[in-house]
């Protein structure tokens, strides 16, 4: 059953996240909303990726599809707002 | 046939969900790559036009974005449960997992046709020709925005539509698919529902909680 338990609390901590964010903009945190709730978000991608899609105990191969996706993006992101 | 693998091509089950998993994965990237574009255009826009984004971004439903988030969160909970429960064979509590998450992406699907709903009444959805009225400062960013959100969120929705429309079919053949080509779809459909939660993880706050 710890398992259950495990994805139960996993489940609980990306709501309380959402909460974090949601409650978060009602406040003027001086142009740092944006960030946090940017922070947030890859928190909570990183938090499904690794215990929902098990990212962690999958092996190589996927943690390698991944970082390969990373590279590209960061190609697609960095050149483009590099340019501007 | 192996005695235990899908197809010629592996001795090992071992080797073919490798396989399989390394698949999803590669075809998960493609997908980010395409969500990927899409953002950096939004973020360019947001950058250029940041005032007009804000003003816009508060017409749309900060409470129905919200609850739409919690639908989402809990659908992948509850795939994560039914892979758990198809990983210990317990397959009437995976069916009934698969069967809510699909339920719950329904669920979603309706509260943002309702959010749509609403949009095209008031006039700030610039598609499918409806003339958009936008009483707001910089109408003509801010229908830049509407468009960025509807191409967005609806690229999202087409996306969870597929995840349904699958699933859907896997509980149709459920019954005459063996226990390991059973695990092995709840897998696969499991990476792909998780990865489009995570789209919309990140949709979620760029949307609707630029400045509030």
């Amino acid at each position: 059953m710890s398992d259950i338990r495990k994805l139960t609390f996993v489940y609980l901590v990306l709501l309380a996240l959402l909460a974090l964010t949601v409650g978060s903009s009602s406040f003027d945190l001086g142009g740092f909303n944006s960030a946090l709730n940017l922070v947030i978000a890859a928190a909570k991608a990183a938090i499904i990726a690794t215990m929902f899609m098990q990212l962690s105990s999958g092996g190589i191969l996927p943690r390698l599809a991944v970082a390969a996706t990373g590279l590209w993006l960061a190609i697609l992101f960095g050149l483009t707002l590099i340019g501007r | 046939m192996g005695a235990s693998t899908e197809s010629v091509a592996f001795d090992k089950p071992a080797r073919e969900q490798a396989a399989d998993t390394f698949a999803m994965w590669i075809f998960i990237g493609s997908e980010a790559m395409l969500f990927g574009a899409i953002l950096l255009v939004f973020l360019i826009a947001r950058i250029s036009y940041g005032p007009a984004f804000a003003a816009a971004s508060h017409h749309l439903s900060l409470p129905l974005g919200t609850l739409n988030t919690v639908v989402l969160i809990t659908s992948s909970f509850s795939m994560a449960l039914a892979h758990l429960f198809g990983n210990r064979g317990r397959w009437r509590a995976s069916t009934w997992s698969l069967a809510a998450t699909a339920l719950l992406g329904l669920v979603f699907l309706g509260i943002k046709a309702a959010e749509y709903t609403m949009e095209f009444r008031e006039g700030i959805a610039p598609v499918l020709g409806v003339p958009f009225t936008y009483d707001g400062p910089d109408p003509v960013h801010a229908e830049f925005f509407f468009g960025l959100y509807f191409a967005m969120a609806s690229l999202h929705a087409v996306h969870l539509i597929g995840g349904i429309v699958v699933i859907a079919g896997m509980l149709v053949m459920w019954s005459s698919a063996t226990q390991s080509s059973r695990l092995r779809r709840v897998r696969a459909i499991g990476l792909y529902w998780h990865f489009v939660d995570i789209v919309w993880v990140f949709l979620f706050p760029i949307l609707y909680l630029i400045n509030r």
